[in-house]
């Protein structure tokens, strides 16, 4: 009987809803009424919160429901309802029962939806909720309220003013009260619009720099979580959106011929065709040129010192050692990317780095991180000493002898100044090891110093290369403190890629003549040539472009001509250039960026170069990878992890399950599907395409007992049906099937 | 296959007898049941069936009492009816000048959600236990009461509507003062009348405008009557002439007078009025009221906001309902009598 009321009613107030969005003036009488009730039911709420709400047949939960619905039409009665409703959650969001609780806060999100609320009253009422209710669900509940509406207020455009208040907000949250473990608050909501490029200024980083300076466990992890993984959840997540559902254009405009034509199909293919739309406008916008946590860092030096003094270097710190560790990996990261000077940190590490310590590779990683090229090499020395000592050793097991001599080399790959000449030399001897690991380490540190300090090394192990170098004086000893001249990368890439390029014009135009003679004409007018069609932007005083292609095609002149007769040289205009170009690199990459403009064919030939070689890289057994180590191959700002310290020990039976193995191996390996027939595979390609079998298929497929009458009834064919059977087929035979294509 | 030496071993199995050891208890079979446990309930009492107890001696009637007042919130409407109608019966008819089983105060909480009730029965009983108790109390209860009491004015079933009137007419005959004058008696129970009433605008006062629009009412003449006549009586009780209440003011102070001996005079103005809140009106511990919660203490105050926000919808209406003329216009007289003699008065002497 009452339930039976209760819904007719129910439906009374739905409609209510419906009718009075129709008709605004006329329904302002039944309005009003509800309105009245729901004042009422707030008073009689007010006066004893923690009572049931459930008077009789209608809520408060309803009315409210109802009124935050149709709020915007009535703005003149109801102006200070959303007040009433903060008040109501501000004071009993405590004893409130769940479901009222929710009410009010998903009305007033719908209040600021209708712009009866601005965002800053909304956040300034849910957030100090947010941070305060002991109710899981209510601040799950909130959270995503908070995060919609912060993703809301900077969809269109960037929200300054509210981005500026909401951290604000949060940087006085972890500020205020550094013991308490409600900053985890403002760490999560800042990571999270971090990872959704909302906030990628300076100020977010702000707040979770406080926060790693907080007192509280949870807080001070969160905070170097962030650091430590925030920029990579980024790219992830923006290659996750980039490549969500690939919709083949073509394909749906061909579907939506053939299909049947319903509004339904209609309208999925418009939304598809949307979709690719807004793909390729974002396709053609400016990439957003966002910088990482760490480089938005103010004031990384006192950061990293506090950050060392207060969690590291406290003895009374409560962090245990994996979250010790964690910090340690931050201090050392930012250490060893802003090139910071904290001396007592490698003290620091001297009692760690035994065989016996926990996790040592984890500390062995961060101290290699630590180690730049401007720390003195007297503090590292006696560190690399001392790992030496520790680790490397005959009696010492392969692991162990592995992660000492990986850790030394990624320290002297940054600072190749920490090793002793003598303590080199022995290390080196270990490439003769039996085991393999000890041995790769080994021979991984000799090529490292075949590259940088080739002198170091006992002459038989310098290898062809680098005495070559030796001899000619090219290679020298980098100093203390030397700083490199800085390069394009890859610029040298598309140096010779332009030099292949000339090099085949030249070989089209000049074999049917004779080579030798007219090169340097060949070359004047390939040049132009070449000038013309790829220079769309430059349009320089010809003798400008002259001068300076002489130069160019000198130098590939002297590559070309490595197997040449000698007795071409004296030809070439400028003889002293020659030597420098080929001992020395640099001055080569140099002049092609500064003597020529780059076009953005250029630019944009230079970028796939490099994305090219750093796959060619991955790819195991080529030539590159090999030459490169893996030192000069990472960017410097990807971690440095215990696995790459690890070396071969990580793969070993005992630490890595068969999953990881198997992935470990096919790490780098093109994506390869499972072996097929030819057969399988052409029918799995049909299928997809959504095609039928082919007549012998179905044929085969055909059940047994449906074939079953017409094999009886051949058996009692007459010898006349048999021959027109056969006839029959035969001449189906001739035509080339039922319809027949031979004939036609 | 049914003799193999395996078979033959599980049948043996079946005749095997437990070791029995030494200084051990006696093995347990497999399907022993462990009853040893026992409620600390059980233990008290004679019986315990179910979880309720059953006792030798009969409940006393206070006992009763407070069962059955437990039970105004049960589930099933025919349970809430009954209860309420046990408890009318045990305060009528308990002896007279003796206090009722339980305090005002603590009954009017269960009570007063019934007056949202959907069910009918249930609305009727109550108006009949609310009758039932005695009027001095309810002068400090009205403020509890009105809350409720106007969230039924405007509920959407008309029945509900027009049960909270009936409600209504009875506390303003009971303590038709403190009803005008408690915080938000004034006003707001104004505007639940007109909306009631569908008085508050123009168009919607006009007799063509559908007055039927929310919740259905069966018969449309029977309850506007009944809400006009709720109307005169509080209009009365508020803006009325106050002739009644100002005589029974002077022969109180003229029994105070006497009271007091000889050079104090006029001294009762000065005590604390001895009325359950005398300071209610200061709101030292309530929300902050606004302009329509507030409390309108003296007729002067009623009368001033009645003029400026009421007047005139009030007006309209009663002349609407006098052109609609029949139960309804015989009805609105009764409210234009008392407006006529409040207008007469003014605003006060």
């Amino acid at each position: 009987m009452v339930k039976r009321k209760l819904g007719a009613l129910e439906k009374v107030e739905a409609d209510l809803a419906n009718l009075v969005f129709a008709r605004l003036r006329s329904y302002i009488e039944d309005f009003r009424a509800q309105h009245y009730q729901y004042e009422s039911h707030r008073e009689i709420f007010m006066a004893a919160p923690t009572s049931a709400t459930d008077t009789g047949i209608i809520s408060l939960r309803d009315l409210i429901d109802f009124i935050s619905h149709v709020a915007d039409c009535y703005p003149e009665i109801l102006k200070d309802f959303p007040q009433q409703l903060i008040d109501m959650l501000m004071q009993h969001h405590l004893v409130l029962e769940p479901d009222l609780r929710e009410k009010l806060v998903g009305s007033l999100v719908l209040l600021k939806k209708k712009d009866l609320l601005d965002s800053a009253t909304l956040l300034h009422t849910l957030f100090p909720i947010l941070i305060s209710t002991p109710s899981k669900t209510l601040r799950a509940f909130i959270f995503q309220k908070i995060l919609s509406e912060l993703r809301n207020a900077n969809s269109k455009t960037t929200n300054h003013k509210l981005n500026r208040t909401m951290q604000t907000v949060l940087f006085n949250l972890v500020t205020s009260d550094r013991t308490s473990s409600k900053g985890v608050w403002a760490i999560k909501l800042t990571r999270e619009l971090w990872k959704r490029q909302i906030w990628t200024d300076a100020k977010a980083v702000e707040v979770m720099k406080e926060a790693n300076l907080s007192e509280n466990e949870k807080v001070i992890i969160g905070g170097v979580r962030f650091f430590l993984g925030g920029d990579k959840e980024r790219e992830e997540m923006e290659d996750e959106s980039s490549d969500e559902d690939a919709v083949n254009p073509g394909r749906v405009k061909h579907q939506l011929t053939i299909n049947k034509k319903t509004r339904k199909n209609s309208r999925a293919a418009e939304k598809a065709l949307a979709t690719i739309k807004k793909k390729e406008r974002k396709k053609t916008q400016p990439h957003l040129l966002n910088f990482s946590a760490l480089h938005l860092l103010h004031d990384p030096q006192g950061f990293a010192d506090s950050l060392f003094s207060k969690h590291l270097q406290n003895t009374k710190s409560k962090l245990n050692l994996e979250h010790k560790l964690q910090v340690l990996q931050l201090v050392s990261r930012l250490v060893g990317l802003h090139k910071l000077h904290i001396m007592p940190l490698y003290s620091y590490f001297q009692k760690f780095l035994t065989p016996r310590q926990p996790s040592v590779t984890s500390f062995l990683a961060s101290l290699a991180q630590a180690s730049h090229d401007l720390v003195p090499p007297d503090v590292l020395s006696p560190l690399v000493q001392k790992i030496a000592n520790e680790f490397v050793s005959e009696a010492s097991a392969g692991e162990v002898a592995t992660a000492g001599l990986n850790a030394i080399r990624e320290i002297c790959a940054r600072q190749p100044l920490a090793i002793e000449e003598t303590l080199l030399q022995d290390l080196v001897m270990y490439k003769k090891s039996k085991d393999k690991g000890v041995m790769m380490a080994s021979k991984g540190l000799l090529g490292l110093y075949r590259d940088v300090g080739a002198q170091m090394l006992r002459k038989r192990d310098r290898g062809k290369e680098a005495s070559m170098g030796l001899r000619a004086g090219g290679k020298q000893e980098k100093r203390f403190g030397q700083q490199e001249l800085g390069g394009i990368e890859g610029l040298d890439l598309l140096e010779k890629f332009k030099e292949e390029e000339r090099r085949k014009k030249r070989e089209e135009k000049g074999l049917p003549s004779d080579a030798e003679d007219d090169e340097d004409e060949n070359e004047d007018d390939d040049w132009a040539a070449w000038n013309v069609e790829d220079d769309e932007d430059s349009d320089d005083s010809g003798d400008w472009v002259n001068v300076q292609s002489d130069v160019e095609i000198d130098l590939s002149d002297s590559d070309d001509e490595n197997n040449a007769p000698p007795s071409k040289k004296p030809k070439s205009a400028e003889d002293e250039a020659k030597p420098n170009a080929e001992t020395d690199q640099e001055a080569n990459i140099s002049k092609l960026a500064t003597t020529r403009i780059l076009t953005p064919a250029d630019l944009a030939k230079l970028a796939e170069l490099r994305t090219q070689a750093s796959v060619d890289a991955l790819i195991p057994g080529s030539k590159s990878r090999r030459a490169g180590q893996s030192s000069t191959a990472r960017h410097t700002d990807d971690p440095l992890t215990a696995e790459e310290i690890e070396g071969l020990a990580a793969l070993s039976a005992g630490k890595a399950t068969r999953e990881e193995r198997i992935a470990h191996a096919k790490e780098g390996k093109p994506d390869r599907s499972e072996h097929k027939s030819r057969e399988a595979k052409r029918k799995e390609r049909k299928q997809e395409q959504g095609k039928s079998t082919t007549n012998k298929e179905k044929a085969r497929r055909k059940n047994f007992l449906m074939t079953l009458g017409k094999a009886k009834s051949k058996n009692k064919r007459s010898l006349v049906e048999t021959r027109a059977v056969l006839k029959a087929h035969h001449d189906r035979r001739k035509r080339g099937g039922k319809r027949g294509n031979a004939g036609t | 296959m049914g003799s193999s030496a395996k078979r033959k071993k599980e049948k043996q199995k079946d005749f095997q007898k437990p070791k029995l050891r030494v200084g051990k208890t006696k093995a347990k079979p497999d399907n022993f049941t462990d009853t040893s446990f026992r409620s600390k309930a059980e233990e008290n009492t004679a019986i315990t069936l179910n979880q309720q107890s059953l006792h030798v001696a009969a409940p006393s009637s206070t006992s009763q009492f407070a069962h059955h007042l437990s039970l105004l919130s049960a589930k099933s409407d025919s349970q809430r009816r009954e209860s309420l109608a046990h408890l009318t019966t045990s305060i009528a008819s308990r002896p007279v000048n003796s206090p009722l089983p339980q305090p005002v105060g603590v009954m009017l909480p269960s009570l007063l959600p019934l007056i949202l009730d959907a069910n009918n029965t249930v609305r009727t009983q109550l108006l009949k236990l609310l009758r039932a108790l005695p009027e001095p109390e309810m002068e400090d209860q009205v403020a509890q009461l009105l809350p409720y009491v106007r969230a039924g004015m405007t509920h959407l079933a008309a029945d509900i509507r027009m049960s909270a009137v009936e409600v209504l007419s009875w506390m303003v005959e009971t303590a038709g003062e403190s009803v005008v004058t408690c915080a938000g008696g004034w006003i707001k129970t104004l505007n639940c009348f007109l909306s009631v009433l569908g008085w508050h605008t123009e168009e919607s006062a006009r007799w063509s405008s559908h007055r039927a629009s929310f919740g259905k009412s069966g018969s449309q003449g029977r309850p506007m009557v009944k809400v006009l006549a709720a109307l005169a009586l509080f209009l009365d009780a508020g803006v009325g002439q106050p002739v009644l209440y100002e005589s029974e003011n002077l022969s109180d102070t003229e029994d105070g007078a006497a009271s007091w001996p000889f050079p104090l005079c006029q001294t009762a103005h000065h005590m604390v009025t001895e009325s359950a809140a005398p300071y209610a009106y200061l709101n030292l511990f309530g929300q902050p009221r606004d302009e329509e919660g507030e409390m309108y203490e003296t007729r002067e105050d009623r009368y001033r906001v009645f003029e400026t926000r009421f007047l005139p919808a009030v007006e309209r209406g009663l002349k609407s309902a006098r052109e609609e003329g029949g139960e309804l216009g015989r009805a609105s007289s009764g409210v234009t009598k008392v407006l006529k003699e409040a207008i007469s008065y003014g605003p006060g002497p």
